[in-house]
């Protein structure tokens, strides 16, 4: 009895990453945007002195097996704190494995851990609300639990998906912004400019078609595709405006005019409605990727990987997110992992020591974390060791300053943006279908999730 | 027997070579269906992830490719993968004796005795079976609480040896394959129910007891939900629950995962197949069984 | 062995007093108590974790979420005005049709024929080929249809392009689904459904079929006149189970859910959405109407082959 076997709607799929070497390499650096504006996240409720000392009760603390390594740098640089380390399958996949635990703990009354990792960048969304009439198990952080001196210290936007009605409840591990890489060596070879702006990069799109077809400019077959082209082009259909609430417009020229773009860019065959995880890109596209609008991590799980298009050195590099025609350039971002601290731990001091070193110290977000950090910090060394190890045509700074530049306007809630995407764009596409035309069934599908989780819908 | 390959014999000699070529081929078609994913999995365990999505699907691969993934399979969280094969034997063999213990002798008192509660029992088992298990699994988890079993082996043994598919198995089995005059002539004889049980119906059922106890032990081998939801530690963890902790490191399902930890998709395959080899050793071991004794039960009157 | 008929026209005068007998000697003490023994382990285990459980969810489903009290029929109507829900039942009674159908004529065809073939090797090796895919559940299944379901890397793109599909997303269109679902369940069920059948037609006796045989009887005619009669229980117990599961459809969209990053939704199937309404939206409320539901459809299909069939009956 009970055989129900457990696979979630997943959130995101990969190529396969290289060996250890290019993962300790690939997006180990930070970059100091020193020049960024600086943000607090949040004012800060400030009801506490301070952060609570460490009573030395032992903590409970949930990783997955990737971050296996900042329990064990942790346990390094503080071998006397109590701390057990237990590992899960961190939420991957849309599995929903740290939601229905905290719940099963909940009708429980005990078991909560006291730290919790999560791949996902949206549990901030359930975790802030009480749950059946439960208390919320996520502990505010930024009532005094967490200095604003460190809250401070996340890049800006960093700590949006973790911030629910002005209150912070967990800390970013990695940011996972949008930037345009492209694949220098073939651009100059076939004499192309870099677009600045999304204009010109449709135009662009265009001239490969003609002048080099085969050749690719994007891809859109993801499910998180939105979060690359519609986030970055201010679309607003996911305007998180409260804990429960949303707004839902997808009618708007915003939308409009990056479905059209990517119609057009569908029609002439530079921009395919293809996963770029799935073997038919990699067998139909390696070596034949020109840009590539993505989140950081496409530098590893992408480029620098045998088991994807394996671009050789020196040929990829970054380039600044595009702006539409005559307005700021901001960007979206594609994941980026969270670490909270539970409400009900009876040892917040140690708690918060924990998630604040993982979350800020060289030691693991540089040394070995292989995502791009989310601290400020962190950053400027991640963007030396990047560049220091010869794989990318030029310096990646621009993936650093691409970190401040997240739009605010596309929200986390607990509704999977990217499943809706996945589930009625993708095949509406597949079926020959334009974007442009789907736009209103995607406000639609939107907008039903969200009311069935529970949100009000504007 | 000599008469049971006569029988067989027969329906060659009679329909001829046309019906036995379309015979072979529909067969041909079923082994291929069946067979064809099997073959590319094994294949699969033996490659580099990029031969996996680039080369033919039946290209060999390579030892040195399966090395890798063996290692690096049985190298994920220090080894983790031999405790999950372990916790799945220990979960799956001690449900399994459990459920012989109460489905065997359960299926008998259905189909051979009377008492009142034999109706009762019979239609309360077929409704719970046809309940989805999404809404027993809140009910079952409050109960093992209650009784400070979360996270102990136990709390998954238990409801696993509730099977009532087998109870069903065994009743069906006994009431078409046992004669009730060979019951009849043993109760005469001066046993007891008991001894009616142990020493005539026990000894003819051993297809039934291998075919409920092989079922049994792979549904609790594949069972995903129950040890999910009851163990919270990862050390405890049977093979399919640590099947999606490896999938949450693969990086072609999750992208999120970089990292030492990483696995690759033929790693995935070489897990799966893992996984299988206990059942499949099940398997074979059990058939014996259900072909011996089937032919052996009766008497002539 | 005899044949399992009540029918005592061939058994002589000798069996009469042997019964009247019997009849005398079962109204003994232990005749009357053990079979309570017997069930005893197992309806303890069905009370604790089968019984208890559904009346714990029958009685969730007719409370209120908030916990304040009985609550109608509110989480019924409730779930069935879901977005989802008409699309879910829809999707299930595709399935359901094609599923069905296919496992029940197809499991029979298989079994017959392969209890037919001479070579024992051949019949244990065939039926070990054909169950095997039901020993690779869940997580591992998902790598599986991920890659035969790409025409670009599966061992078997030369059907798919031959059906006119050249990518992923092609194969795994929602007007596909039914089908798919229908395939991926029948390539992991099937096999232990021909397990069951094969050795229920060993159970029939050799001298039956000898005796049809020497009367005239084809194999066809054997198969229709004697072997399906004779498992006719066990053939109602199938189409019984395969109906519950058909109707509690989960797994296979599930996974597949996840070989292809929710294109193929987990919402799919009514049994999905109760998953969703229990661990997504938190409300066990409304999963356990859900499954109440799929109980009383699974429940009143059933009673008609249960009657048909004769499951409850006594031979």
């Amino acid at each position: 009895m009970y055989g129900n076997p457990h696979a979630r709607s997943p959130r995101v799929r990969a190529g396969l990453l290289g060996g250890a070497a290019a993962m300790s390499l690939v997006l180990a650096l930070s970059g100091c945007s020193s020049d960024n504006a600086t943000t607090t996240p949040a004012p800060s409720d400030t009801t506490m002195a301070g952060p609570p000392a460490d009573n030395g009760k032992p903590i409970t603390v949930w990783v997955d097996s990737d971050r296996q390594a900042a329990a064990d740098a942790y346990t390094a640089a503080y071998p006397n704190d109590p701390v057990t380390v237990e590992v899960y399958d961190g939420g991957a996949n849309g599995s929903g494995t740290f939601r229905t635990k905290m719940q099963l703990f909940d009708q429980a009354g005990s078991g909560w851990p006291d730290v919790v990792f999560s791949t996902q960048n949206n549990d901030a969304a359930w975790a802030s609300q009480s749950q059946g009439g439960k208390d919320p198990y996520a502990a505010v952080l930024n009532n005094g639990l967490i200095p604003d001196s460190t809250l401070s210290g996340f890049a800006q936007g960093a700590l949006d998906p973790c911030t629910v009605d002005g209150k912070v409840y967990c800390l970013r591990n990695d940011l996972a912004q949008d930037v345009l890489w492209y694949n220098k060596s073939l651009m100059d070879q076939f004499g192309y400019d870099l677009p600045t702006t999304w204009e010109e990069y449709q135009a662009l799109g265009d001239k490969v078609a003609t002048e080099h077809p085969g050749y690719i400019i994007g891809a859109q077959g993801d499910a998180f595709t939105p979060e690359i082209y519609f986030w970055s082009g201010k679309c607003e259909a996911n305007h998180i405006t409260g804990a429960t609430s949303v707004t839902v417009n997808t009618d708007s020229t915003e939308c409009k005019r990056v479905a059209s773009m990517l119609d057009d860019l569908l029609a002439n065959g530079t921009v395919p409605n293809i996963s770029v995880f799935s073997p038919e890109f990699v067998q139909t596209y390696t070596d034949k990727v020109l840009m590539m609008p993505g989140p950081a991590w496409y530098g590893g799980a992408l480029f620098q990987n045998p088991d994807n298009v394996n671009t050789p050195a020196g040929q990829m590099a970054v380039a600044a997110p595009l702006p539409w025609a005559g307005e700021d350039a901001v960007t979206g971002d594609v994941g980026g992992a969270t670490w909270f601290i539970s409400s009900h731990s009876e040892n917040p001091g140690l708690a918060a020591k924990f998630a604040t070193f993982v979350t800020t110290a060289d030691d693991y977000q540089v040394d070995l974390a292989p995502g791009f950090p989310a601290f400020k910090a962190a950053e400027d060394k991640w963007l030396t060791k990047q560049d220091a190890s010869g794989y990318y045509a030029e310096s990646l700074q621009p993936l650093v300053d691409a970190g401040g530049m997240i739009w605010s306007g596309w929200g986390s809630g607990i509704f999977s943006q990217e499943a809706i995407w996945a589930k009625v764009m993708t095949p509406g596409v597949t079926a020959g279908k334009k974007l442009v035309d789907l736009l209103p069934d995607w406000q639609k599908a939107i907008s039903d999730q969200a009311k069935v989780d529970g949100y009000t819908v504007n | 027997m000599p008469t049971t390959s006569r029988t067989r014999g027969a329906i060659a000699s009679l329909t001829g070579w046309s019906a036995r070529g379309i015979i072979g081929v529909v067969l041909l078609v079923f082994v291929l269906f069946f067979g064809i994913p099997l073959v590319w999995l094994i294949l699969a365990s033996a490659k580099s992830g990029h031969a996996l999505n680039v080369e033919n699907p039946f290209s060999l691969g390579s030892w040195h490719d399966f090395a890798d993934n063996w290692s690096q399979l049985f190298d994920f969280q220090h080894g983790a993968v031999g405790t999950w094969v372990k916790n799945s034997a220990v979960y799956s063999a001690g449900a399994l004796i459990i459920t012989l213990v109460a489905s065997i002798p359960a299926g008998y008192a259905l189909a051979l005795t009377e008492f009142k509660l034999r109706r009762v029992l019979l239609i309360i088992t077929l409704v719970v079976m046809l309940i989805p298990n999404t809404a027993l699994i809140l009910p079952v988890f409050l109960e093992l609480n209650v009784v400070h079993l979360i996270g102990n082996p136990f709390s998954v043994i238990l409801p696993m040896s509730f099977y009532p598919f087998g109870v069903y198995l065994a009743y069906i089995y006994f009431s078409t394959s046992i004669p009730r005059d060979l019951l009849s002539a043993a109760r005469i004889d001066g046993c007891n129910e008991f001894q009616v049980f142990t020493k005539v119906a026990l000894p003819l059922a051993s297809p039934i007891v291998a075919l409920v106890g092989f079922f049994n032990f792979v549904q609790n081998w594949n069972n995903f939900f129950l040890p999910f939801v009851m163990l919270p530690s990862s050390k405890g963890y049977p093979i399919q629950v640590g099947l999606t902790s490896l999938l949450a490191s693969t990086p072609a399902f999750n992208p999120s995962s970089a990292g030492s930890q990483s696995i690759q998709l033929p790693t995935l395959a070489l897990a799966t197949i893992v996984s299988v080899l206990p059942v499949l050793l099940v398997f074979v071991f059990s058939q014996r069984f259900l072909v011996r004794g089937m032919t052996a039960g009766g008497i002539k009157e | 062995m005899t044949p399992n008929t009540s029918d005592g026209s061939a058994v002589g005068a000798g069996t009469r007093r042997r019964s009247a007998l019997a009849a005398l000697l079962r109204r003994r003490p232990s005749t009357r108590v053990m079979p309570y023994i017997f069930s005893a382990p197992y309806a303890i285990l069905m009370i604790a974790f089968g019984l208890l459980p559904a009346l714990y969810a029958l009685y969730l489903s007719f409370t209120k979420k908030d916990g304040s009290g009985f609550a109608g029929v509110e989480n019924y109507t409730n779930v069935m005005t879901d977005f989802r829900f008409v699309p879910a039942v829809e999707h299930v009674s595709f399935y359901i049709a094609i599923w069905l159908v296919s496992l029940i004529v197809l499991v029979t065809f298989l079994a017959l024929v392969v209890h037919s073939l001479g070579i024992k090797r051949v019949r244990t090796g065939l039926r070990t080929i054909f169950y095997l895919p039901g020993a690779l559940a869940g997580a591992s299944s998902v790598l599986l249809w991920l890659f035969l379901l790409d025409p670009t890397a599966s061992p078997v793109k030369w059907v798919l392009k031959f059906l006119g599909m050249n990518s992923f997303l092609e194969v795994v269109q929602p007007s596909h689904m039914p089908l798919i679902f229908a395939i991926v369940a029948f390539w992991a069920g099937a096999g232990g459904w021909i397990v069951i059948m094969y050795g229920a037609l060993n159970n029939i006796s050799d001298e039956v079929m000898e005796a049809a045989r020497i009367d005239g009887a084809g194999p066809i005619q054997l198969a229709l006149k004697i072997q399906i009669p004779m498992i006719r229980k066990w053939i109602t117990y199938m189409v019984i189970i395969s109906l519950a599961t058909g109707v509690q459809l989960f797994v296979e969209p599930q996974f597949l859910s996840q070989a292809t990053t929710a294109v193929i939704p987990n919402d799919y199937s009514l049994n999905q959405l109760a998953y969703q309404y229990a661990f997504k939206q938190n409300d066990f409320h409304g999963a356990s109407a859900i499954s109440i539901l799929l109980l009383v459809v699974a429940l009143a299909l059933s009673s008609i082959f249960v009657a048909r069939g004769g499951l409850f009956d006594k031979e």
